[in-house]
């Protein structure tokens, strides 16, 4: 796989993660306003890594772009450790 | 709804093909304590749950689930690419290929297909969250034996990850029924059947 791509892609996986990590703890804490904050940060970083990985190598949203941008390999299951 | 974002909760990037570790980790797609009846089980307890707190969680752990579903489907795949007969046959994995040559198909690691019995839905939120707090457990348990008998660093990495967040639901599950005890009436001391009958606090809330 190509390293910046790769890069790229790790980075919004780990602001998504953040923002899945806390969207939990507010679901049984929906007034910690401390974490609120936190996760309004984060989700403002999260678009900004969304954007830059998908304007070099297409859409990651189900319904952003159709068609052949979204068809194209590779999945998220396929290895590309022998490209 | 559901809406697909096109990659992994968290990567998955497996160099050597093993078809013994497939075949234990499969059950964590389709087995008793797996990610599918995980997810199947959250997702369906939702419609029965009365506090907002809780549907919320449910949905949210729910969906996580079907993000772990493709992480252990898409080990199992990268484990069994270019497998050649004798390794089949060799590995033990050859019991499997006869019936789903190398398709990801949900079934325990013992071979017993994938059961809504290993799940509940009760429609009462006490025993459901129950159910979830040793769900978590039981899931996380499987990933330590997995993590026992695997010794590939790029398979433990994921699994070490989804280990962790059992133990995350866990801590979740316990504070929502936490929640949940706390605004059941003081007299119920026994909590049981708490959505059901007509004089239940949440039903009075309605």
């Amino acid at each position: 796989m190509n390293k910046p791509k790769e890069s790229a892609l790790r980075k919004y996986q780990a602001a998504k993660f953040a923002l899945i990590e806390m969207h939990l703890y507010l679901d049984t804490h929906p007034e910690d306003l401390a974490m609120l904050s936190a996760y309004k940060k984060y989700e403002a970083k999260c678009a900004v890594l969304k954007n830059e990985y998908e304007d070099m190598y297409g859409a990651i949203q189900w319904l952003d772009a159709p068609g052949v941008e979204w068809i194209k390999n590779p999945w998220p299951w396929d290895s590309e450790v022998c490209d | 709804m559901f809406c697909y974002e096109k990659m992994l909760e968290y990567p998955v990037k497996i160099k050597n093909p093993n078809p013994k570790y497939a075949q234990l980790i499969i059950s964590q797609y389709g087995g008793p304590d797996g990610e599918l009846g995980a997810s199947l089980r959250y997702l369906t307890q939702r419609f029965s749950m009365p506090y907002a707190e809780l549907k919320g969680l449910l949905t949210d752990i729910g969906t996580e689930e079907l993000a772990h579903l493709e992480m252990i489907g898409t080990i199992v795949y990268q484990l069994t690419r270019n497998l050649s007969y004798d390794e089949i046959k060799k590995s033990g994995f050859d019991t499997y290929f006869v019936d789903h040559t190398t398709g990801v198909y949900p079934t325990a690691a013992s071979g017993l297909p994938f059961t809504a019995a290993s799940m509940q839905s009760t429609g009462d939120l006490i025993a459901d969250l129950s159910e979830n707090l040793a769900a978590e457990q039981k899931a996380r348990v499987t990933y330590d034996n997995i993590l026992r008998l695997v010794d590939d660093p790029d398979v433990r990495d994921p699994i070490k990850f989804l280990r962790e967040r059992e133990i995350v639901h866990f801590q979740r599950f316990g504070e929502g029924l936490r929640l949940a005890t706390d605004r059941l009436n003081s007299k119920n001391f026994y909590a049981f059947n708490p959505c059901f009958d007509d004089n239940c606090p949440c039903n009075v809330a309605k």
